[in-house]
């Protein structure tokens, strides 16, 4: 268990950055450490799945939409001018506080916390997609035709509107 | 796979410097955690060292392929026929001013070069390139090359805003829209050869693709008809990915200066182009091992040649065809470059899905192709008469050029 | 313009692009006339006869400083469009004119190589050169080019140009004829004169040398290069070089 010592207070560290950094920029980049050092501590638990696709979700497409978003944004300057004013900050405070009793309440009252110090079950990839092929199967399929309609309709958005502008 | 229980010498001639240090602390008393992390830094040095050459030579090779194209001779100043250009260049590189702006972020800006190689060497390290020759043999070595791959963006989108200027903003901002975009036609033609392989790990989708069809045809995922789609599919996202010509539009050299490495300079722009051409043997090596049957030999009768020359003779292939393109096709425009993909490449890397699965239920064979040839030619064709008629109907104004 | 193309199946036009390229990129291989890259310090092309580069002066015989045919007259200083030549007249201690450059300076930082220079001398005396390797390591005084450096023999002339340098010795050898032929006639009417003054009582004759339409070069640059009007553009100019 050595390594949550490790892996733990730089995963707060981060977040703590990520929060209290001035420049949007700097903010999300500390996210982005943040989350994965959380891949890493996955990995390190024996979810080597789990790990990586945190690793591929949230640095692969989260980051860089935050990021993505941030540079369609500007400027920078006046957001960190922003951020540093009490007012917002108490603002901040204030919505993150519910969040995080809600969220520290679920974690307390979980029954997996008097599991965790057991031996880890079966994580093998091919153990976990029978299970979500079959146990899971409805929502499996709920989440995929989902993101399917999602893609469609993404296309769908940028369907030629200008018929020069074909490919 | 092979008749051969033992492998032969030249099989596992890669593996023979990493063996020696291994036994050799081990023999010296070391704990086996420590001579293994040794045995897998010396695998890492050589592939690493390998394909760093491999870059060196390439940059060369790419000049003088252009160069031939162009009915030029190419570099050959250099040593004889221009060897030695590489090392010119590097000399070059090393000893030119380091250049930061004063509107950028310092920090940032020194990070982004380094994160850039990181994630091309480090997917580098779970191929197979030998039946025997494998750097880290990982089950999850197809997850991990995506999901290493996925840092790749952040990095040059670090470039790109830590340099505080418009160029490089300009061309970052062009290269996470294009390799967001088909990041996902490479990762959607890559599940299918997941689906049929049934496995995550590079090694063994190679060994499944061993064996012969009809006697010679090597059984390669290339030669069916869903691996046929999604191998090129795989081809020409890739080409996105690697930011090569025709979809390099993140560097355009004739629009944005060079995107996201205009402020960069010395060593730190050779840093960028090493990346950039690590990845590409890497999204190359990921293609042979999906599509061209890794390390298989392409004709029966040929197993004696050690396999990862196999591999690497179908490495200068696929090296050779990018370059090929390069000299042939014009820059694709921004708007044409989305649409390819969301239009195009995105719903026929989905229809392939279905298809491999009825190639899966129909058994393979004759059959297969009669079952899953509808699933793939006519979106293909519908496809490409929608956007001819299209293209034909369209008269063409010229806003701005009057 | 919206005739719809004939159908082609879809992606042949790719394979075709492909083609191309590839032939080209087999035929550099094998074919020697698709490669024009000429590896210039080892190989030159050779120049058209009528390539120009930085104008030169001529000398006949073999030294620079008496041969030199320039006189100094200054016309091609005042026709030089970016005025990159400098004349000064050489005298004798008298202030008389020795008919010959002291200093002819031309820049080749300003020459822009027009051949001007060589249009209008009178005299057949600044040439354009084929020399092009004048990279220097002293951009002022490298690129300065004095009399020395700008002298160079007839003989020279003859061999990168051999038909302007032809027409030139023609043209030179017939005024020389013709100079011949009228002093011939002058000392022959100079005679007859004299004979005729022996038995009659003697008259003022003009006699003038014939055919004197052109004037002889050493007649003509009495007037120095700073004092006076160049002559006519009705001079006899450089002969246009060979077609």
């Amino acid at each position: 268990m050595s390594f949550l010592f490790i892996l733990a207070p730089l995963i707060l560290l981060s977040a703590l950055g990520a929060a209290a950094l001035a420049r949007p920029v700097h903010a999300a980049l500390m996210l982005a450490l943040s989350l994965a050092f959380v891949a890493v501590l996955y990995i390190a638990l024996g979810a080597d799945f789990i790990g990586l696709v945190q690793f591929l979700v949230y640095i692969g497409a989260v980051a860089i939409l935050i990021v993505f978003g941030l540079l369609l944004t500007r400027p920078a300057d006046e957001a960190a001018e922003a951020a540093r004013s009490l007012r917002t900050q108490l603002f901040g405070l204030f919505c993150a506080l519910p969040v995080a009793i809600v969220l520290l309440n679920v974690v307390a009252s979980s029954p997996e916390l008097d599991r965790a110090a057991t031996a880890p079950q079966n994580l093998s990839v091919a153990a976990m997609g029978i299970s979500l092929f079959t146990t899971h199967a409805a929502a499996v399929l709920a989440v995929g035709v989902m993101l399917t309609a999602v893609l469609v309709g993404a296309a769908m958005m940028i369907r030629d509107t200008d018929p020069e502008d074909l490919p | 796979m092979s008749p051969a229980s033992a492998p032969t010498f030249l099989e596992t001639l890669p593996l023979l410097p990493q063996r020696l240090i291994g036994d050799a602390l081990r023999s010296l008393g070391i704990p086996e955690a420590f001579a293994a992390a040794a045995e897998t830094a010396v695998a890492a040095i050589i592939v690493f060292s390998l394909f760093a050459g491999m870059f060196a030579l390439l940059s060369l090779i790419e000049r003088k392929v252009l160069a031939r194209v162009q009915n030029r001779p190419g570099p050959n100043r250099v040593g004889p026929c221009g060897i030695l250009q590489p090392v010119a260049d590097g000399i070059k590189m090393l000893t030119k001013e380091d250049v930061v702006p004063v509107s950028a972020d310092r920090l940032l800006h020194f990070l982004a070069p380094v994160l850039i190689v990181i994630p091309s060497i480090l997917a580098l390290g779970v191929l197979p390139y030998g039946r025997e020759w494998v750097p880290v043999p990982a089950t999850l070595g197809l997850l991990f090359f995506f999901a290493v791959g996925a840092m790749t963006e952040l990095s040059i989108f670090l470039a790109g805003w830590a340099s505080g200027s418009k160029f490089p903003l300009l061309g970052a901002m062009r290269a996470i829209a294009q390799m967001v975009s088909y990041e996902l036609p490479l990762i959607l033609s890559a599940t299918a050869v997941v689906m049929l392989s049934g496995t995550l790990s590079l090694p063994e989708i190679v060994e499944k693709q061993g064996g012969w069809t009809l006697g010679f045809l090597p059984a390669w995922n290339l030669f069916t008809p869903w691996g046929l789609v999604a191998g090129s599919i795989f081809f020409i996202a890739g080409i996105a990915e690697a930011n090569r010509c025709p979809f390099d539009l993140p560097e355009g050299e004739s629009e944005i200066v060079a995107g996201h490495m205009t402020e960069y300079s010395g060593f730190k722009y050779a840093l960028f182009f090493m990346g950039e051409y690590l990845g590409l043997f890497a999204l190359s090596s990921l293609g042979i091992t999906l599509f061209l049957g890794g390390w298989q030999a392409p004709l029966p009768g040929l197993g004696f040649v050690p396999s990862y020359v196999w591999f690497f003779l179908k490495l200068a292939v696929v090296i050779f065809l990018f370059l090929w393109i390069r000299a042939t096709f014009p820059r694709v425009r921004m708007d044409q470059l989305m649409r390819f993909a969301w239009m195009f490449l995105i719903p026929v890397a989905l229809l392939n899905l279905p298809s491999a699965a009825v190639w899966h239920y129909a058994g393979g064979g004759l059959m297969g192709w009669l079952a899953c040839g509808p699933f793939l030619v006519l979106p293909y064709l519908a496809l490409t008469i929608h956007f001819n008629r299209k293209l034909a109907q369209s008269t063409r104004t010229y806003r701005f050029a009057e | 313009m919206s005739a719809a193309p004939k159908w082609i199946p879809p992606g042949i036009g790719l394979l075709q692009g492909l083609a191309v390229t590839g032939k080209n990129f087999i035929g550099s291989f094998f074919r020697a006339d698709r490669m024009t890259t000429v590896q210039y310090p080892e190989e030159r092309v050779t120049l058209s006869p009528n390539s120009r580069n930085i104008p030169f002066l001529v000398f006949d015989g073999g030294d620079p400083d008496t041969g030199l045919r320039c006189v100094a007259c200054g016309i091609c200083e005042k026709e030089c469009p970016p005025q990159c030549i400098y004349i000064v007249l050489d005298r004798d201690e008298n202030g008389k004119s020795l008919k010959r450059p002291k200093v002819f300076d031309i820049d080749a930082s300003v020459c822009m190589n027009c051949g001007i220079c060589a249009e209008v001398c009178p005299f057949d005396s600044i040439f354009m050169d084929q020399e092009y390797e004048l990279s220097s390591a002293d951009r002022f005084k490298g690129l300065l080019f004095d009399k020395a450096t700008l002298a160079k023999s007839a003989t020279y002339h003859a061999k990168i140009r051999p038909l302007e340098a032809a027409a030139v010795a023609e043209r030179k050898r017939a005024e020389e004829a013709k100079r011949a032929a009228a002093q011939a006639a002058k000392e022959a009417k100079a005679k007859a004169d004299a004979a005729k003054k022996a038995e009659a009582p003697p008259t003022i004759s003009n006699a003038r040398p014939a055919g004197g339409s052109a004037s002889p070069p050493d007649l003509s640059p009495t007037r120095s290069g700073q004092e006076s009007d160049p002559p006519k553009s009705t001079q006899p100019t450089a002969p246009e070089e060979a077609p």
